[in-house]
């Protein structure tokens, strides 16, 4: 990761109040203290606490308040009333919920070790490198929502690959498959096409954390005797072991994220089998006009987040002094 | 084709590891690798495919059976009943502002954390870092209100101010980290000819962060060409919408035909695939820059 480390080691030399500074006023402020950065930080802290922050912090506001969404209605403060109802009177939250943390868990299996084993096959100089990894990059860059409907029509029953491919090979009763209708499978499904979005990313991050893996050491380790797997084992994996870091933590935050691909396949159903969390808290709010529920469930999410998230920048900062 | 180079490979260099049994497993590699790229190509050459059939070529022939005649009408019929066009002068307006006016506010930010030294500096990178990892889902409710509140629905600017609050902390992170990487003796030389910090950022820093920027600047375009849920919240006359709205849009309301609906995904993806293409080198660089020193 790039590393945070902000400062050096010494304390830095902040707007002096204690003793006279031999500098006078303003050789002091042109050379450091916050009244000199704040000018460059200006601008993005205001778009940031305005536009980032502020509707968080509200977020956690409107989960305790009864609303509609709609300026004209009051808001109605009740506690944590909405939360009592997601947590005891709301199956569609647990749904979601249970949806979000199996992503969670098969993203951070499936899509990073594909993307592991296409770095390591295209780590060497072999025919038609530039391609391979171009096309399985491709699908990283295009809109989610775009994907979602490409996905959308090969899943399609009547006309869609799957279907074509189930008939040929005789896989079920041979009137192909309905792969996003079925409440059962539905949430795998979605699954597949964001592993297809994803993968490729992972591939090219550890594609750059491999050109940190020390030649030297490789080769060396060769000349020991060591095989494929010995090398792999205990010099490249080591080495890699940073970007695994950020590989998960990615992954991690992509999969919480993940609100178009449903939108576009399923729309959170069949009978809201493949609802997520982002994607409930949008419904209940927009959908529903309750925005009290949405903002519950918003929250609940943040939450999630954060706890899954703050251990990582800790770490990050702490640890990776120069 | 790749059997033959290897097979040259093999003679030329009778040194390194002539075992027959490592071409091999090159071949067998290579030959997996074709056919997971097969794989992965597969959802792009259907669409394509899909696109160019007639309604009676879908619904009669395979989907892997290539279109006999390429059936144009489907892309004019998108064209026509799409809003491909609004919608994308929409997208283009709205990225044309965000990315640079975003980039440059991260850049200055970035600045002020890494060349200007004051207490808790780590602690504002810390604030600005945690906001990359939060889902801007969490944010949408609220931010409905924001921007109701200014008169801003259905204004491109309704979605530019909330665009680049989200898209600074990974810039931030990023240009932090490159930044912090040039030597801090520059300052010092500028400094000492009398120059301050202003100078210093558009003299020094962002010329010698070229790359690090072109590369934040097609990275930015593309998430915000792709952005969906904030748009969908703010943008929701037909006339204010962007490209995945309108992608969306065409789905609900055109299921059933699909050339049509293929030839605008297709047409849809295509700005981002030609930025792609043309770019290459800047996405992979950026995410170098930025991801990965142990």
């Amino acid at each position: 990761m790039s590393k945070l480390t902000a400062t050096r080691l010494e304390t830095p030399p902040g707007p002096v109040t204690r003793h006279p500074s031999k500098k006078p006023l303003l050789k002091r402020i042109a050379g450091g203290g916050f009244i000199a950065a704040l000018p460059f930080l200006a601008p993005a802290l205001a778009a940031y606490v305005v536009f980032v922050i502020g509707p968080m912090v509200t977020a956690v506001r409107l989960s305790l308040f009864e609303w509609s969404g709609f300026n004209a209605d009051p808001q109605v403060f009740v506690g944590f009333k909405n939360y009592v109802r997601l947590f005891t009177a709301d199956p569609v939250f647990w749904t979601a919920m249970q949806n979000t943390i199996v992503w969670v868990l098969l993203s951070l299996v499936i899509p990073t070790s594909l993307g592991l084993v296409m770095a390591l096959a295209l780590n060497r100089p072999i025919f038609g490198r530039n391609l391979f990894r171009s096309v399985f990059y491709i699908p990283g860059v295009l809109a989610p929502i775009a994907i979602a409907n490409m996905w959308r029509w090969m899943y399609n029953p009547n006309y869609g690959v799957f279907s074509e491919l189930a008939k040929a090979w005789h896989i079920g009763d041979g009137s192909g498959v309905t792969f996003l209708s079925d409440p059962k499978v539905a949430i795998y499904a979605i699954f597949a096409a964001f592993v297809w979005q994803i993968a490729g990313l992972n591939m090219v991050l550890f594609l750059a954390g491999l050109q940190s893996v020390s030649k030297e050491l490789v080769e060396s380790a060769r000349l020991d005797g060591a095989n494929s797997w010995k090398v792999f084992r205990h010099v490249t994996f080591p080495a890699l072991r940073p970007t695994v870091v950020v590989v998960l933590v990615l992954t991690i935050v992509h999969s919480i994220k993940v609100f178009d691909l449903v939108v576009g396949m399923t729309g959170g159903g069949p009978a809201q089998s493949s609802q997520v969390l982002a994607l409930w808290s949008y419904s209940q709010s927009f959908l529903q006009h309750d925005f009290g529920m949405g903002n519950a469930v918003a929250t609940v999410l943040l939450a999630i987040t954060l706890v899954l998230v703050i251990p990582y920048l800790i770490w990050s900062t702490k640890g990776n002094e120069d | 084709m790749s059997t033959l180079t290897l097979g040259r490979v093999k003679h030329a260099d009778g040194t390194a590891r002539p075992r027959r049994n490592v071409d091999y497993v090159r071949v067998g590699l290579w030959l997996a690798l074709a056919v997971t790229m097969l794989i992965w190509a597969m959802p792009l050459i259907f669409v394509i495919f899909t696109s160019l059939k007639s309604e009676a070529a879908i619904f009669s022939t395979s989907s892997f059976s290539l279109p006999t005649s390429a059936e144009w009408s489907n892309y004019a019929e998108a064209l026509e009943t799409g809003n491909l066009f609004t919608a994308g002068g929409n997208s283009l307006l709205i990225a044309a502002i965000k990315v640079p006016l975003g980039l440059l506010f991260s850049a200055a930010a970035a600045f002020g954390l890494s060349r200007i030294r004051f207490k808790h500096s780590k602690l504002v990178l810390g604030a600005f870092a945690l906001g990359s990892m939060v889902p801007i889902q969490v944010a949408l409710g609220p931010l409905f209100k924001i921007i109701l509140d200014l008169g801003l629905l259905n204004s491109p600017v309704g979605v530019i101010l909330p665009y680049i609050g989200f898209g600074l902390p990974i810039q931030i992170f990023i240009l932090h980290g490159f930044f912090s990487a040039i030597p801090k003796e520059i300052d010092e030389s500028v400094r000492v000819d009398g120059g301050g910090n202003w100078r210093l950022f558009w003299q020094i820093i962002l010329p010698l962060s070229k790359p690090a920027l072109a590369a934040l600047f097609i990275l930015d375009f593309v998430s915000t060409w792709n952005e969906y849920a904030i748009a969908l919240v703010i943008l929701q006359d037909q006339g204010a919408q962007t490209i995945p709205l309108a992608i969306q849009g065409f789905q609900s309301q055109f299921t059933s035909s699909y050339g049509p609906l293929n030839a605008f995904t297709i047409m849809s993806i295509l700005p981002v695939m030609i930025v792609y293409l043309l770019f290459q080198r800047y996405f992979v660089e950026g995410m170098f820059s930025g991801a990965v020193k142990g």
